[in-house]
């Protein structure tokens, strides 16, 4: 197929011939064309099947507004759904088919829907699948499911990039027509920085759609040379193919810029960039959008918005048909045929809605006044308008105006409600605007050319004097305000035939006159009813015509029906731009711990802890299972010796005068009399009397304390000692600062962990247990002169060390912790064998302090001072947190020793019934404990510390688990301590 | 002589990128050590660093340099981060030493991993993923801001008209380079911008 | 939302976390008579207007500062933002 409809003019570059491809067939094309304009000039008037009705649908208009002609852009994986053919800039070898239709686009099997529309109308689903109730899920939904939605998702990885950035300007000026470049000039001029966005590629607004002069040249000239002084400006970012979808608090937009979707191929680089845009002013200068007027069958391909034709006429070249009529409410549609006819296209007619004189006569162009087009004939395009007074217009295309809605969007982002105006016959923006914005030209009711270029630049004069800046001098050109009356005319009464008011919806005007009927009379509730304005144009062409057939159904004025709210974003945004580079293993950053290269090498299976990754087992050759090396790994620690990387756990260094008594105040027990060199366990409460978290502080000096926490709760702990610090006690000298990532920190735990760090440590170093007993802390240095750290703490039970290194040598630390442990067959030992530890020693961790329990729950009840100020002490105090039947710790194991506990089973008494009101308690945590032969646990009980050797039923509801469990101490290992001080 | 020797692996150690005119590399032997001014003694341990490092204590969002390059970057309201080339681990004992005891100081030199950022695109690079205004009319030479990038907390300061360091978490360090190195590829393609 | 930081100018609030009411500065007296009463109605006892609330804000990727800011939570409009640590300091004189 040849351009048929291709006609003269137009900023395309006619010498350069673009090849693409609509539903399998090659059309050609020219840099400039959209997708949509390529189409037309190629002849392709059926672009579409509506979404409910299966209805033909051609292109409707030339931009974002654009409700019919959705394809599914590019092949394979590639395949992006749902574009609008308007916003997409023509490729070559650009492959596009068009979507929502079973069979062939022009023989679509579900175009039977259309017959069975009178079951289809507003509330049909509600109405409809009701009956009977079992047929819901069996029958209807399938149905349903396989025949709604629009485009197909390739249902494959996206193959693209996206990304995102930041940034900053004085003045954000959003849309490049006339009033926003005069805007982005007084601005550029007077040396702030700007930031001039607009959606499309080609920067002037309607500027290149029209045919009307500014300062004696063309206004797209003018508009060309304006962005190229703008471009040639430090101080100046030009951002086309960027849609501002969003206004958010504080000056703060969102803006969606599509970087590569006009070219063939990305190369690898980002195809969005999701840009916030922090600006200290902003001018709105969107323009506005045309609306159709809803009459029967006013949804046939070949009827187009009227400025649109004007678009595609003037900017791209082409005309939708040989002969198009006009029918208008408004001044506006006459420049239409104006425009039309000095191109050479054949004018069919003019029909105007208004009993007036005719703006003026062209030759061949029967003029209609007082008139309007009650039906169409043409199913698959446009054949012949038929008018109210009888008369039947023979026509390719029909343009339609209905009168323009200045875009408002954004001025409501923030709540603010657009205001209603009858001269314009549309809502302008509204007084409660987001800070910082001023509202120029079309987008807030200023309709004709001269009015926006001034308000443009007074709306920028007036950012630039609240930021206190000189305004350059600057006149905006010689343009003139031209004729722009309008109306109210939004449709024609029809009883029998459907006249269409959403095209995207397919929300007929007697949809709404039924949501109005049945009850559904506040417009957010139509919405949801009728489906009114959903979808990806957002009800940009159909609101407005929308709300004045409720406002007539129910006797209001439409400003009395109000607008729905406007949510952003403005246009559509894909989710690959909202996610950026958050996906597969960058969704979010990761921690290594020091060792991390050294357990790779050595068959280490890794598991997430919050950010980190941490080793959970060492597989050895021959293992079968994690089991296995868990088991082994365990024992050969209690055996002999284990290393494990504990650098994980945060550690905070806390300075100052007060650093003791300031310990004493967030630790429940106290700090302030533990001697240098000692360390001690401490235990935090919540305000509320609830543990918080847990770990050993160790002072190096009169001044100086390291606090671990868990690794859980790091951050939040910091967090919160910074609130104690500076809003309870602020005047007490104490300075905080993490250096969790500082030190590589090892637990070399087991009988041989003194003889093994023997060799590490640096002779002058005295650690025997006379001279470094158990809860010891120094300073030392290791392997030649390396400062350490020594703690002796214990979470295994045994004979242990916590030994630290500034973390860049705990790779090496690692290796030769375990070359000075091979005569000791020391093993590695990941996390999974350091829970199986801590539980045979009755040890706490976040499932035992899990927000539920408190010290007395645990059996730290006395660690909880009432002789000083602490967090948390007064309200541990309360009555229900310490009486006698609270839930208390207690160890587990199976009566039949050869069952496995089940974490999470609850407590029942035996020979009570399994029911709420006899649940006793929970099951925390639970292991095999390899030293013991069978299976352990931790958890809660009532009463528990008075009930060892008590027999009660483990019960999981969810595993559909029931086994008797034998209540004992929970210290398993070693109960009176005497390895771990040996 | 120790039976074991320890060699020193910081994470980033021999990091070069170029692309285009930007240059991101890990500077090395990096030390930081942090200053804590005690309360109600503020005055006197400003004065010790100042005649200990010829250093003023900057005011906050700034840092101040030396002549020898040693650079102090303030960091909270009573908190300033001193860095400096200092290979071995104990710039902490070093500080410590000159200051008696005037200022809290605690090692930070494995805390964080450097990043030099330069060249005249740097700012294209890092508008993927700052959300501070690096214009230099904004952030002027020398100055600093801790902020998060993808995620990650990070210090950035201003080292030159087109050179920025940029500090973060040694434990994320390969999701730190990560970013960066997207962000060139991304604002500046194969050969650059 | 940006928050202006008393010492380091604007900020955007993703750098910051959210505490809670500000009154959480205002901790009770744990040797009074009445303490348990007090550190109940402390921990529990919230107001909840629609407009003005003093709150705080931890610059957490930030300089660590605990601020309190006063926001009308309907528009969010941010009316004051001081350091936690002089509000608490200027409590500490009156009481």
């Amino acid at each position: 197929m040849s351009q048929v409809n291709r006609i003269s003019g137009g900023q395309i570059d006619r010498g350069t011939e673009l090849k693409f491809r609509f539903n399998g067939k090659w059309m050609t094309g020219h840099p400039g064309d959209t997708l949509a304009s390529a189409l037309i000039a190629n002849g392709q008037k059926l672009v579409g099947r509506s979404f409910k009705y299966h209805r033909p649908r051609g292109i409707f208009t030339a931009g974002p507004e654009e409700p019919n002609a959705l394809v599914e852009l590019r092949d394979k994986a590639h395949r992006e759904p749902n574009t609008r053919a308007t916003m997409v800039e023509l490729f070559d070898g650009l492959w596009a088919t068009s979507q929502n239709h079973r069979g062939s686009l022009e023989h679509d099997l579900l175009a039977v829907n259309d017959w069975f529309a009178p079951f289809l109308s507003a509330g049909f689903y509600y109405k409809t699948f009701m009956w009977p109730k079992a047929f819901w899920e069996k029958v209807y939904e399938p149905i349903i499911r396989s025949a709604a939605g629009l485009g197909r998702l390739s249902m494959q990885d996206d193959p693209d990039t996206y990304d995102k950035g930041f940034l900053h300007c004085d003045l954000l000026v959003i849309g490049s027509g006339p009033s926003g470049l005069t805007a982005a000039l007084v601005a550029a001029r007077s040396g702030a920085r700007v930031i001039l966005a607009d959606e499309d590629f080609r920067m002037g607004g309607r500027l290149n759609s029209e045919t009307l002069d500014l300062g004696g040249m063309p206004g797209s000239d003018w508009a060309a040379q304006a962005v190229s002084e703008l471009s040639g400006m430090d101080n100046v970012r030009l951002m086309s193919r960027t849609a501002v979808y969003g206004a958010y608090d504080h000056g703060i937009y969102g803006a969606l810029e599509r970087c590569t979707d006009h070219l063939a191929s990305s190369d690898g680089k980002p195809r969005q960039i999701l840009w916030r845009i922090y600006s200290k002013r902003a001018v709105l200068a969107a323009g506005s959008t045309e609306r159709p007027i809803a009459f029967a069958n006013n949804d046939r391909p070949g009827l187009m918005l009227a400025g649109a034709v004007r678009s595609y006429v003037n900017r791209f070249g082409v005309t939708p048909a040989e002969d198009v009529a006009v029918f208008t409410n408004n001044d506006d549609g006459w420049r239409t045929a104006k425009d039309l006819a000095e191109k050479g296209v054949h004018v069919a007619a003019i029909i105007d809605t208004r009993d007036r004189a005719p703006l003026f006569s062209l030759p061949d162009a029967r003029i209609h006044m007082g008139a309007a087009v009650r039906d169409t004939v043409g199913r698959k395009g446009m054949k012949s308008a038929i008018l109210t007074n009888g008369q039947v217009i023979p026509c390719g295309a029909l343009a339609v105006s209905g009168g323009w809605n200045p875009n408002v969007h954004l001025t409501c982002h923030q709540r603010g409600k657009p205001v209603w105006r009858d001269d314009i016959c549309a809502f302008v923006p509204g007084n409660a605007l987001p800070v910082g914005m001023v509202v120029a030209g079309a987008a807030n009711g200023q309709m004709t050319l001269a009015a926006a270029l001034n308000e443009g630049a007074d709306a920028a004069r007036k950012q630039l004097e609240e930021l206190g800046v000189v305004a350059a001098e600057y006149d905006p050109p010689q343009a003139e305000d031209e004729p722009r009356e309008c109306a109210a005319f939004w449709h024609l009464a029809n009883d029998k035939k459907r006249a269409w008011l959403d095209l995207q919806n397919d929300v007929t005007v007697k949809d709404v006159k039924i949501a109005n009927a049945e009850g559904y009379r506040s417009v957010e509730l139509l919405k949801r009813y009728t489906t009114l304005g959903m979808a990806t144009d957002q009800g940009k062409t159909s609101n407005i015509a929308g709300l004045a057939v409720l406002a007539e159904e129910s006797g209001k004025t439409i400003p009395e029906v109000g607008t729905t709210i406007f949510r952003p974003p403005y246009t559509p945004v894909p989710i690959g731009a909202l996610a950026g580079r958050s996906r597969g293993k960058d969704f979010r950053p990761y921690r290594l711990t020091p060792s991390h290269r050294w357990a790779e090498a050595h068959g280490a299976s890794f598991v997430e802890v919050g950010n980190w990754l941490r080793a959970e087992w060492y597989t050895q050759p021959g293992e079968k299972g994690w089991r296995d090396s868990v088991d082994r790994e365990a024992r050969m620690t209690r055996q002999s010796v284990g290393i494990c990387d504990v650098t994980t756990l945060g550690k905070i260094d806390i300075q100052g005068r007060d650093a003791g008594a300031f310990l004493d105040k967030v630790y429940s027990n106290t700090f302030s009399t533990l001697p240098v060199g000692k360390v001690r366990y401490g235990l935090m409460l919540r305000e509320d009397g609830m543990c918080y978290d847990d770990g050993t502080t160790a002072r190096l000096g009169d001044t100086h304390y390291v606090m671990t926490t868990t690794t859980a709760n790091a951050v939040l702990v910091y967090r919160r000692l910074e609130f104690a610090r500076q809003c309870l006690w602020p005047d007490m000298d104490v300075h905080l600062i993490s250096v969790t990532d500082g030190w590589a920190q090892f637990a070399v735990a087991g009988p041989n962990s003194r003889a093994l760090l023997r060799k590490i440590v640096d002779q002058e170093h005295d650690i025997s247990n006379d001279a470094f007993p158990f809860m010891a802390c120094g300073e030392i240095t290791a392997c030649g002169g390396v400062p350490a750290r020594l703690f002796r703490i214990s979470f295994s039970g045994e004979l242990a060390y916590e030994i630290a290194v500034p973390s860049r040598y705990g790779n090496a630390m690692v290796a030769a912790l375990m070359a000075a442990g091979q005569e000791f067959n020391a093993v590695p030992y990941g996390t999974e064998a350091l829970g199986v530890m801590r539980i045979e020693k009755g040890h706490c961790t976040g499932n035992e302090l899990n927000g539920q329990t408190t010290a007395h729950s645990i059996g730290l009840g006395k660690m909880v001072s009432q002789k000083k100020e602490c967090i948390g002490n007064v309200l541990s105090q309360r009555h229900a947190l310490i009486a006698e039947d609270v839930e208390r710790l207690v160890g587990l194991r199976p009566v039949d020793r050869g069952r496995g506990l089940i974490a999470g089973s609850h407590f029942i008494a035996k020979g009570a019934s399994k029911k709420m009101a006899n649940d006793q308690g929970w099951i925390t945590s639970v292991a095999y404990s390899p030293n013991l032969g069978h299976s352990i646990g931790l958890g809660f009980l009532k009463r528990g510390h008075e009930r060892m050797g008590e027999i009660v039923r483990a019960v999981s509801p969810i595993h559909g688990t029931e086994m008797d469990v034998e209540i004992v101490s929970a210290h398993f290992v070693d109960p009176d301590g005497e390895r771990l001080r040996g | 002589m120790a039976d074991f020797t320890l060699t020193s692996e910081p994470p980033l150690a021999g990091t070069q990128t170029t692309r285009g005119s930007v240059r991101l590399s890990a500077p090395e032997s990096l030390a930081i050590v942090s200053v804590a001014l005690p309360l109600g003694q503020e005055k006197p341990a400003c004065s010790a660093i100042e005649s200990a490092f010829k250093l003023v204590f900057p005011d906050p969002g700034q840092s101040t340099v030396a002549q020898d390059g040693t650079r102090l970057v303030r960091t909270g309201p009573d908190q300033a981060l001193l860095i400096f080339e200092w290979p071995t681990p104990d710039a902490e004992s070093h500080v410590a030493s000159k200051l008696k005891g005037k200022a809290y100081t605690t090692d930070q030199t494995d805390v964080w991993v450097a990043l030099a950022l330069e060249g005249p695109d740097c700012r294209a690079v890092l508008e993927r993923i700052c959300p501070i205004d690096l214009d230099p009319t904004a952030f002027a030479e020398n100055d600093a801001a801790r902020t998060m990038m993808e995620h990650l907390g990070v210090l950035i300061v201003s080292t030159g008209k087109d050179s920025f360091l940029l500090l973060s978490a040694s434990s994320s360090a390969r999701t730190f380079l990560h970013a960066l190195e997207t962000s060139m590829f991304n604002a500046l393609g194969e050969g650059g911008a | 939302m940006l928050i202006d930081h008393p010492l380091l100018g604007p900020r955007d609030a993703a750098e910051f976390v959210y505490l809670g009411d500000a009154c959480l500065i205002d901790r009770p007296d744990w040797t009074a008579d009445d303490a348990m009463e007090r550190f109940h109605d402390y921990g529990y006892v919230r107001d909840n207007p629609a407009d003005e609330h003093r709150e705080l804000w931890f610059h957490e990727q930030g300089d660590r500062s605990w601020l309190v800011v006063t926001r009308n939570v309907s528009t969010h409009e941010i009316l004051r933002v001081e350091l936690a640590r002089d509000v608490a300091l200027e409590r500490g004189q009156d009481g």
